[in-house]
């Protein structure tokens, strides 16, 4: 790994589109500016690996256990209406049966 | 004059084979988080696992995501500027909680469906408050005695 020292106020550049500022140290704690493309994701890491993990869980749910569940126990909807964009976001041809 | 829609066949371990048509899919330039290279979806009701909702991969029909509508868990869901509500669907991803029958949906990074330009994405939402596993409540029905 790369590692460059740094004082409050300086900046690292990285490739010509993405720059980091060192905006302050306090405690333990370094503040840091980002300026990227809005092309660029930027995450903290822990927390995209959270959410990388909830993806890879729940790709692996499978139908019949959900099925299973919703068939005794019920999620109230009624609240809240189908609201329209998700009915258009949705595609309507009937799935057919599994068997 | 109505524009020819292609249908495109794929066999999907959720609800075995089905026909989409190719202007139904969502394209979603950057995947999702850990699946990057999975770029075009579909969005699918079944009755049997409705109000849930399906995002199946077309190039990958063997992986889906169950969803579900973020307002039904939390009616005072707020995911911030990043997501503009007149125009864009909001989902969020479910996953099997720990308790028998128990699901958890991830708030804190919802997946967007731009409905005119047929686009998706997910989003990650920087406020604190939101968790990855926040419990869907889901009540026992009535067993008819």
């Amino acid at each position: 790994m790369l590692v460059l020292s740094r004082k409050v106020g300086e900046v690292i550049t990285i490739g010509n589109s993405i720059e980091l500022t060192i905006v302050g140290y306090d405690r333990g704690v370094v503040r840091i500016g980002i300026n990227a493309p809005k092309s660029i994701a930027v995450h903290r890491k822990e927390i995209y690996d959270k959410i990388v993990e909830t993806n890879q869980e729940s790709s692996s749910v499978q139908f019949d256990v959900l099925k299973d569940i919703l068939k005794n126990t019920s999620i109230d909807d009624s609240l809240s209406d189908m609201n329209k964009l998700e009915q258009l976001a949705l595609h309507n041809s009937k799935p057919k049966n599994k068997d | 004059m109505e524009q020819e829609v292609k249908l495109i066949k794929i066999t999907t371990p959720h609800f075995g084979e089905i026909e989409i048509e190719d202007d139904k899919l969502f394209k979603f330039p950057d995947g999702l988080l850990g699946f990057e290279n999975l770029n075009r979806f579909v969005l699918i009701n079944h009755e049997e696992t409705a109000p849930l909702r399906w995002l199946i991969s077309i190039d990958e029909p063997n992986i889906g995501f169950p969803l579900i509508n973020p307002w039904l868990v939390d009616i005072d869901y707020k995911p911030g500027r990043g997501i503009d509500l007149e125009k864009e669907a909001a989902f969020v991803v479910i996953t099997l909680g720990n308790k028998e029958r128990e699901m958890t949906a991830n708030m804190k990074a919802p997946i967007v469906l731009e409905v005119e330009n047929k686009t998706g994405r997910q989003v990650v939402i920087s406020k604190d408050k939101y968790s990855t596993k926040q419990a869907v409540i889901n009540k026992p029905k009535n067993e008819g005695v």
